[in-house]
């Protein structure tokens, strides 16, 4: 079924963009599922430049005393494939899954601001543009007793100092160049997109919500997004303001974090981790939502204890704001901060364990369909579990104070993050791509995937455990020949490799489902949340008429009905249910109205990053070019009409000539 | 302004009012940072010259009194468009964007005379500090008087403005607010404690 | 838009307020000047009618005490955990040195 797009024709100065197809119309969308999509592939894109880093990292740390990499390319590359993965490829990640599933798991037709959601994108991409053209235009300077520059090469222009940019080593005495500065202002950049998503976010659910969307109705994946938007709100400032003061005291002369200068960069610490620990609940919880989207699916049952699950989501996020100071153990903090960080950390574990088991009450007693969705948030729940685990083992201070800065807490991290966020994540790709893309990946390779990942995966980060403990430290380009580290260390590079060749598999599938594979029902898990009441892939008006919700789980109830034991019962009109949404869904029968797709915030978005050129290079041209585009994007923007786009309903459409 | 979504807004707020309010709080952890930093570096003894050695207390006062009013000719404007009064509103709109102008021209005139006394941006961690801190705040408060010419630019184009559609005063009000609150918490801590 | 409107202060109310705040802003400026009056009362003096000010302007002109009870917790919610995390950064700075 086609329909027609009628535009309105504008006599304004500022007539808004009106094409539907080619390039044109992804650069002006403001449409919640392209702009999610972008994100989705963009980030993913990253994801493999990450995965690339880190490869080269395991490359050289197969053998002892390896000379693969310089120091100078190591700590290059280790920067970067932390600030990768966490910026560039699991955060935007989850970005695609909330633009695209929110208004669609509250019966909205676009997010509250549609505009700004756009310019989130646009801000971001360019910002991650321009952390990458470090590796064209930045330089490295060899500071006094430290690298050689010959040592520096190609792969070592680019910021050195860790994703966290301890001080006064990311300063410009010891960091010298403009690496690091592409590093702070590129963050800074790719903060403003995420501020702006977060109450982008938290307005949509408060204020988007379909009739009897209750609260307390909403499924757990839209309840992480409100609890990933707050964190975001609220740590994103911090690290801005620290970002600017890194900034400040490397290109502008002064000295908050510099010693000489009466600075102090014991506060560097504090504000970046301030930012970092929730930042860290931020990477977790959009995969802790879409597991408790998958488990009640794959296991024909509810989700255990939903309030449980939501509020120890926001406990999760409240408490993370009190244990930031646990990744300062080892910084001369004092005993009683110690104890204090050491106590709130182990208090966080509550509610993470509050999660675990209800996730699996939820599979207890359930029909387990172990399609790919399933695998791996059942991997999930297994990898996360030894990741929080080892968490808990850090939380002691004195044991700390022996892991910190070892392959042990390189070990937790990744189990926590890859073994949970990503583990999650491809999860909810399997889950949710045929309610994207209409078609059905190829199950086989899916299960393919999953098991080459899970192995590789634990033959990659396991031993790290142990090597961790036995003394092999972090962010260290070669480790001596006499610790006798080399066996374990070669098993891991070996595990990094079958975890590239499982991702190959994965992209495989992508590619090859999307072109041929079989076309996706409305309802191909039999699922319970009203997103998958929608045609398949998603029209772009969404709902055609705004649902009414009565329930939890609303999908569900109108399909199944519970028998005197409190057993699931399909109802006998559940099948015509799913034949009637489809219809209805492709056929709106009323004037839907769209918010119009605009340039501007590409154009606002595009003089960011020249402002951050501007200031590395000290360049007035460039700071006036930016600055230009930035009140030409918001003058446009604040003046342009609001005139919506329509659908006509498909009856009329192919009658409808000329304009209203 | 409901055209795409249900006029059914659950929480009985205006949508960009709402979206206003999230940004604020935001605001608070920005502005907290740098206060806090602030104070950090103000409990420590060392080197060179103070704010204390520079400043004018009553110059000082006078504009942060003018901010003050700034906030009552907004909400004049904001009283004037519930009533559909578009001159008045307009007249109180330029008032509190003239205002704030002379706030900035104050501050501008203030921080000439501070660096022709010594007490620059990088002469020491006061210094620095004082400067991005108010800075900020400037930089704040200049974006709220282009916001507020820009309403007042849509007005004259639209005939007229609403509390409906488009730009709203009502948000920006909000916005200017912060900007006020927030100089009343500056003037305390930076120059009266 | 089905905003349960609440009325707002009229006009002569909003003139009130701005003169208690012109009230406040010059017993501020007073008690800096008068320091060796209030001593060491002086500072937490100055908190107060700072505090108050700030109530003010948030309470009457920004309307907050009439807004939705959503939108306050997130207000009062954010300056709490400014107030609560920096205070613990402060602290632990200025211990530093004790330990």
């Amino acid at each position: 079924m086609s329909e027609t797009i009628q535009e309105k024709k504008l006599l304004t100065v500022f007539k808004r963009p009106s094409s539907s197809e080619g390039i044109w119309s992804w650069i002006t969308t403001v449409d919640h599922k392209r702009i999610g999509i972008m994100y989705g592939y963009a980030a993913f894109f990253f994801f493999l430049i990450g995965g690339l880093e880190a490869l080269l990292l395991r490359i050289q740390l197969a053998r002892p005393e390896n000379n693969f990499l310089s120091a100078a390319e190591y700590s290059a590359m280790f920067t970067m494939h932390g600030t990768t993965m966490v910026f560039l490829a699991i955060m935007p990640i989850s970005a695609a899954f909330f633009n695209y599933l929110l208004p669609l798991q509250i019966g909205a037709r676009d997010v509250a601001f549609p505009r700004l959601n756009a310019l989130s994108y646009w801000i971001w991409i360019f910002g991650g543009l321009f952390l990458y053209s470090t590796f064209i235009f930045g330089t490295a300077g060899a500071p006094e007793g430290g690298y050689l520059a010959e040592e520096i090469g190609w792969l070592g222009n680019a910021p050195s100092g860790g994703w966290f940019g301890y001080q006064p080593n990311a300063s410009i005495k010891y960091s010298p160049g403009t690496a690091m500065d592409y590093w702070a202002v590129g963050l800074q950049i790719l903060g403003i997109s995420s501020l702006i998503s977060a109450f982008n976010f938290i307005t949509t659910i408060l204020n988007m919500r379909a009739k009897g969307m209750r609260l307390m109705r909403m499924p757990v994946f839209t309840w992480m997004i409100f609890a990933t938007a707050f964190l975001l709100a609220f740590s994103v400032p911090i690290i801005a303001i620290a970002l600017f003061f890194v900034t400040f005291d490397r290109q502008f002369g002064t000295t908050f974090f510099l010693v000489e200068g009466g600075g102090d960069p014991v506060l560097w610490q504090h504000l970046f981790w301030l930012f970092g620990h929730p930042e860290v609940y931020i990477l977790i919880l959009p995969a802790f939502g879409i597991v408790s989207e998958v488990l009640p699916t794959f296991s024909r049952k509810p989700l255990f204890g939903y309030a449980a699950i939501v509020f120890a989501g926001f406990g999760i996020a409240f408490i993370g704001f009190g244990v930031w100071a646990h990744h300062m153990f080892a910084s001369s903090i004092s005993p009683v901060a110690q104890a204090g960080f050491g106590i709130s950390t182990m208090i966080i574990a509550v509610p993470t364990g509050v999660k675990i088991f209800n996730w699996l009450g939820t599979i207890w007693g359930g029909k387990l369909n172990l399609k790919t969705p399933m695998l791996f948030a059942l991997g999930f729940i297994a990898m996360f579990v030894i990741g929080g685990l080892s968490g808990v083992t850090h939380s002691v201070v004195p044991a700390d104070t022996q892991q910190t800065d070892t392959y042990y807490i390189v070990a937790h991290l990744h189990y926590v993050l890859f073994g949970g966020a990503m583990f999650g994540i491809f999860a909810g790709l399997y889950y949710w791509f045929p309610k994207v893309w209409g078609k059905m990946y190829n199950e086989k390779l899916g299960q393919l995937h999953f098991w080459l990942m899970i192995i590789g995966f634990n033959l990659t980060f396991g031993p790290m455990h142990w090597l961790g403990l036995k003394g092999q430290i972090r962010r260290t380009w070669v480790y001596a020949e006499e610790t006798n580290l080399g066996f374990w260390n070669m098993i891991s590079t070996i595990g990094s490799f079958i975890i590239a060749l499982s991702i190959i598999v994965f992209m495989a599938n992508w590619a090859y489902s999307r072109r041929k594979g079989p076309v996706a029902p409305m309802d191909p898990w039999d699922a319970r949340t009203i997103e998958w009441t929608v045609p398949s892939p998603t029209p772009v008006w969404n709902f055609s008429t705004p649902p009414e919700v009565e329930n939890l789980d609303d999908f569900w109830h109108k399909k199944y009905g519970e028998d005197s034991e409190g057993r699931a019962v399909r109802k006998d009109t559940a099948d015509q249910l799913l034949v009637d949404l489809e219809e209805d869904g492709l056929n709106p029968k009323e004037h839907i109205k769209l918010p119009n797709p605009s340039y501007f915030p590409f154009i606002l978005a595009l003089g960011l990053p020249l402002l951050g050129y501007a200031v590395i290079y000290k360049s007035v041209a460039l700071a006036g070019v930016g600055l230009v585009l930035f009140l030409i994007g918001g003058f446009g923007w604040a003046l342009e009409p609001i005139e919506e786009e329509t659908i006509e309903n498909s009856s009329t459409a192919s009658e409808s000539v000329g304009h209203e | 302004m409901s055209d795409h979504r249900y006029p059914h807004e659950p929480t009985g707020i205006e949508t960009r009012k709402l979206g206003m309010w999230i940004f604020l709080s935001t605001e608070i952890l920005f502005f907290g940072t740098l206060i806090t930093t602030y104070l950090i570096f103000k409990g420590r003894t060392f080197d060179g010259i103070k704010l204390k050695e520079v400043y004018d207390i009553p110059f000082t006062s006078v504009s942060s009194f003018v901010l003050l009013m700034s906030s009552l000719t907004m909400v004049l404007a904001h009283n004037a468009i519930e009533k559909s009064d578009q001159e008045r509103a307009n007249i109180w709109l330029l008032a509190t964007a003239s205002l704030g102008t002379v706030f900035l021209a104050g501050q501008i005139y203030e921080f000439t005379e501070f660096y022709h006394k010594g007490f620059t941006l990088t002469v020491n961690i006061y210094g620095s500090t004082f400067y991005v801190l108010t800075g900020f705040h400037g930089a704040h408060v200049f974006i709220g008087v282009i916001l507020l010419v820009i309403l007042w630019g849509v007005g004259r184009r639209q005939e007229g403005l609403s509390l409906d559609g488009g730009m709203n005063l009502e948000f920006i009000a909000l916005y200017w607010h912060f900007v006020d609150i927030v100089w009343v918490v500056l003037f305390t801590v930076v120059y009266l404690i | 838009m089905n905003e349960s409107h609440k009325p707002h202060p009229t006009p002569k109310q909003y003139v009130q307020i701005a003169i208690i705040l012109g009230i406040l802003t010059a017993v501020e400026v007073t008690l800096y000047y008068t320091e060796s009056i209030f001593g060491v009362f002086t500072n937490p003096l100055l908190i107060v009618l700072a505090v108050s000010k700030f109530v003010i302007v948030v309470g009457w002109f920004m309307h907050l005490r009439f807004e939705n009870k959503l939108v306050n917790i997130f207000f009062m919610g954010g300056m709490i955990l400014a107030l609560v995390l920096f205070s613990i950064v402060m602290i632990e700075r200025a211990s530093a040195n004790l330990f």
